[in-house]
């Protein structure tokens, strides 16, 4: 029902200070650098590029460790590392610590995630909401995790749980911005099509709202994975008897360096493909954005 | 120009002894776990009373994990350093060649915190109940298994809850039934708590110390092996340095704590419960003038410990408190000696974990005693 | 009557607190089937007349009727088309076309099947899975008469439809507009600032003076149907077009 005396459209006041104006325009100044990427890297030897610099990173490292310039002590020669990989896949202590982070790491995400969008979506549709809860919002995410988390432990338990909340409150901040952000770059014209059309408030998030919000909810997404693995491990550094966390303190306390950096590097891992599995759904879902930029 | 001379001579002398004490004092770090406390006042009272700069050395202390301590020491970042005796073991089958020269803590100081009401009057009453720990590893880890096995139980047997430094939480809130704590600091804190009323229905609390069933070594200072080959009187000045400091902490803790207060955060640092220290200090030193034993010594720490429970409220003492229970922990015939059954007992718990592959490991070659003052030997 | 307009008035609250008035008092009747033009200079609230009758837009005082009823919201029966093609860049030209039936709940294959008989009346035929940035303007507009036809509506309004076009591309699209709605029984409410478009396509023209717009002139377009470009040499065409000049150049008072 349009309202008995009417405002110019899309001519509010706006109120005075909005959260997240400046991530949209990073987004936006991102998604462009990211366009031209795309083009640049159209040569065989630029895409295998990555791999020829992890080459020669594998090389210094190499290099380095025999030649003896640091103590095998502070720096495992790649060969140690391998060494230490192998046994740790053999006996299957790999994989199960790797469970754990990776099992708290997605309930986390699943949790962090959808109340973030939630509230996200309900700031975006009531200004009054963001001038109630943003003291609190900003407060909180401006203390440090790392600060709080044995708390987190103390609360929750010494089991996953603490690890899930750590991680759903490290993945929760981004997540809102960008919802916030993205709904509200929804253009208020097509607004007016939905409404001429009779939408309702569901279709009118499904169909509108929903996808408009992509692009920036999924560069969200990719930050927020990142972060989870922190979330994770920061839980499982104050206490825990598995994960990928407790390995590298389990490692540390038995000098055995190889293992630390077998365990770091897993974590890199599980991050990457986290990342790598949003882009591929970044990929499929934003199909129409590449299209468009042609 | 006689003149003249006289004044050049007189500069000169002036200038000399200065001179001289900054070039001969040797720079030294002292690797430390933790955070600064009141239980590291032997190394404040060593720099405060000028043991380390008799001994020829600049020291300052910092603060890291027990395994960046020892592998800083073992890639010569720095030549000293303070780890439990099990690090020791486990870094050198890891290849880091330090060596353990000064055992501080004569006893070792994990136990168990329990409900004094509980039905726990042995090690094997401890079969099925939850048990927080601060992790599975490092020295609280070690000494609980080796509790355990004192009393014929597993790990096995009990429910093991990673609960990181949290026991007085984790205790009082009822998550865990007994917790593995430093038995200097945290039952303390408990009993605090439960003197408040804080603490659930504990009203008081009972410790099952480590040492009281096995004799584990514990911590010490170590260094690497660089050190040893290349200027081994160092090392021999800074145990006796450290050992002259120690004595003085345990002849005096009150003077001790003084001490440390410029290098503890967050204590308070004047009112009555000072005012009394600086008194007792006082009283101490002209006590130590007449050369009492070390069991007069140890009766009027007892006496201390007894009345300022009654004069001061819990909160306002503890960390003195803190003090005085570890004294009893350091106190000991031959300051810094280490025996080779401790180093033993600590191999076959670290083996038994399965921490340890290298189960021949020459556990002698691991730690020296050489190093002591002759009196101490 | 179809619509039935009564001292229709439009006010904004302005920033400062105080009203604002844009368009009205206004009053007139639309009969069924009739193709009415309105013209006016900018800012007479041709615009908010449109949003007013898609029911986006409320009236402050007197009462806007669509078959005697109140128009209060939006109406299935009311289809609405805005001067950008207002096309969901992330939908196909199909699937932006079909989005009305889609609203409806009308199954895919039946939505995409009365979308795809649109196309070449539209002229987009192979166009049908291009995406909406692949378009050129006409197109895109071409575009969104399709998702204004595709509802059957009984009224199109149409809030100047091809005036970011150029004037080639506005012409051509103007008389594929007279084309789509062949049988006529459309009633049509089209806002222009194009006095020759308006002259060639309505059937009554009805002038806004400066806003707040009130009505200067409403003028009955006697042409003859069908219309062809060719009219627009014809003496009664530039008779009407002067006519309507004269109405928006007078000095309002």
């Amino acid at each position: 029902m349009p309202s008995a005396l009417g405002e110019p459209p899309h001519a509010r006041p706006q109120p005075p200070k909005r959260l997240g104006r400046d991530m949209r325009q990073k987004a936006q100044r991102k998604n462009k650098q990211r366009k031209t990427a795309l083009v640049a890297g159209s040569g065989a030897a630029l895409k295998l590029s990555p791999f020829f610099s992890l080459l020669f990173l594998l090389a210094c490292w190499h290099w380095i460790t025999a030649r003896a310039l640091i103590s095998p002590i502070l720096v495992p020669p790649p060969s140690a590392v391998f060494t230490a990989l192998a046994d740790a896949l053999a006996d299957g202590s790999l994989a199960k610590h790797s469970a754990t982070t990776l099992e708290e790491m997605l309930y986390g995400l699943a949790i962090g995630l959808g109340i973030a969008l939630a509230l996200g979506y309900a700031i975006a549709k009531v200004p009054l909401l963001e001038y109630i809860l943003s003291p609190i919002i900003v407060a909180f995410q401006s203390t440090p995790i790392v600060a709080y988390a044995p708390l987190l432990v103390i609360w929750f338990g010494q089991g996953p749980q603490s690890k899930v909340v750590t991680t759903a409150v490290i993945v929760f901040f981004p997540a809102l911005m960008n919802m916030i952000v993205g709904i509200r770059g929804v253009s208020p014209r097509l607004r007016d099509m939905m409404r001429s059309l009779k939408a309702s408030r569901w279709q009118t998030f499904r169909h509108l709202e929903l996808p408009a919000a992509l692009p920036v909810l999924l560069a969200g997404l990719k930050t927020s994975t990142t972060l989870a693995i922190i979330g994770a491990v920061v839980g499982e550094f104050v206490a825990s008897g598995s994960g990928l966390g407790f390995l590298v303190t389990l490692a540390r306390n038995q000098y055995d360096t190889p293992l630390v950096f077998v365990s770091v590097l897993t974590m890199t891992a599980i991050a990457l493909s986290l990342y790598s599995l949003v882009t591929l759904l970044e990929w499929r879902l934003l199909a129409w954005q590449r299209r468009s930029a042609l | 120009m006689f003149t003249f001379i006289r004044i050049f001579a007189l500069l000169l002398a002036c200038g000399a002894p200065f001179a001289a004490a900054q070039t001969e004092l040797q720079a030294e770090r002292i690797l430390l776990t933790f955070i600064p406390n009141v239980q590291f006042s032997p190394f404040y009272v060593g720099i405060d009373g000028g043991y380390f700069a008799d001994a020829g050395f600049d020291v300052t202390l910092e603060h890291l994990q027990e395994p960046e301590v020892l592998d800083l020491v073992a890639v010569q970042q720095a030549n000293f350093g303070i780890v439990s005796g099990e690090q020791v073991i486990l870094a050198r089958a890891q290849s880091r060649d330090v060596m353990y020269i000064f055992e501080w803590f004569q006893r070792y100081p994990v136990g168990l915190v329990y409900d004094a009401a509980a039905p726990i009057e042995e090690v094997a009453d401890l079969s099925g109940l939850t048990i927080g720990i601060p992790g599975r590893f490092g020295a609280s880890y070690s000494g609980f298994i080796t509790l355990l096995q004192s009393g014929g139980l597993s790990e096995a047997d009990v429910q093991l809850n990673e609960i990181g430094f949290n026991a007085p939480e984790a205790f009082c809130l009822g998550a865990v039934d007994a917790a593995v704590v430093y038995i200097n600091n945290e039952p303390l804190q408990i009993r605090n708590l439960a003197a408040q009323n804080e603490c659930g229905s504990v009203t008081d609390v009972a410790v099952a110390s480590v040492a009281s069933a096995v004799d584990l070594v514990s911590n010490g200072l170590i260094v690497n092996r660089a050190l040893l080959d290349e200027n081994p009187d160092a090392a021999a000045l800074m145990v006796s340095a450290l050992t002259q400091a120690l004595r003085a902490v345990i002849n005096n803790p009150a003077a001790a704590y003084l001490a440390s207060l410029p290098y503890v955060e967050n204590l308070p640092q004047t009112g009555a419960f000072i005012t009394e220290l600086k008194q007792i200090a006082a009283h101490q030193a002209e006590f130590l003038t007449t050369s009492p034993s070390r069991d007069a010594v140890a009766a009027s720490r007892a006496a201390l410990h007894q009345s300022l429970a009654e004069q001061f409220p819990p909160g306002e003492s503890a960390q003195f408190q803190v003090l005085l229970n570890s004294v009893e922990l350091w106190d000991a015939e031959r300051l810094g000696f280490s025996e080779l059954a401790s180093w033993q007992a600590m191999g076959e718990t670290l083996a038994l974990m399965g921490f340890l592959d290298d189960a021949e490991q020459d556990l002698s070659a691991a730690f020296s005693n050489d190093f002591l003052p002759e009196r101490e030997k | 009557m179809i619509l039935s307009l009564r001292d229709l008035v439009v006010s904004f609250r302005a920033p400062a607190g105080d009203l604002l008035p844009v368009l009205g008092p206004i009053s007139f009747d639309v009969a069924d089937s009739q193709f009415v033009c309105v013209l006016g200079p900018s800012g007479c609230g041709k615009s908010t007349l449109i949003r007013v009758l898609a029911g986006l837009q409320a009236a402050s005082a007197g009462s806007a009727r669509y078959q005697a009823q109140l128009i209060q919201a939006p109406s299935a029966d009311i289809a609405i088309m805005f001067q950008d093609p207002n096309l969901m860049p992330w939908r196909t030209v199909l699937q932006n076309i079909a989005l009305p039936l889609e609203l409806r709940g009308m199954p895919r294959q039946q939505r995409h099947r009365i979308a795809r008989a649109l196309l070449p009346q539209l002229r987009l035929n192979g166009f049908e899975h291009a995406y909406p940035a692949e378009l050129s303007g006409g197109m895109a507009q071409r575009v969104a008469l399709g998702r204004v036809i595709v509802q059957q509506p009984k009224v199109w309004l149409l809030d100047e439809p091809f005036g970011a076009l150029d004037a080639l591309t506005r012409e051509r699209l103007s008389l594929e507009l007279l084309r789509l709605r062949a049988g006529g029984e459309q009633t049509v409410i089209m806002v222009t600032h194009d006095i020759n478009e308006a002259v060639l396509l309505g059937d009554r023209l009805i002038v806004l003076s400066r806003g707040p717009g009130t009505i200067v002139d409403d003028i009955n377009n006697t042409l003859p149907r069908p219309r062809h470009v060719e009219m627009m040499y014809q003496p009664e065409f530039i008779r009407l077009t002067r006519r309507v000049r004269a109405a928006i150049d007078k000095p309002s008072g």
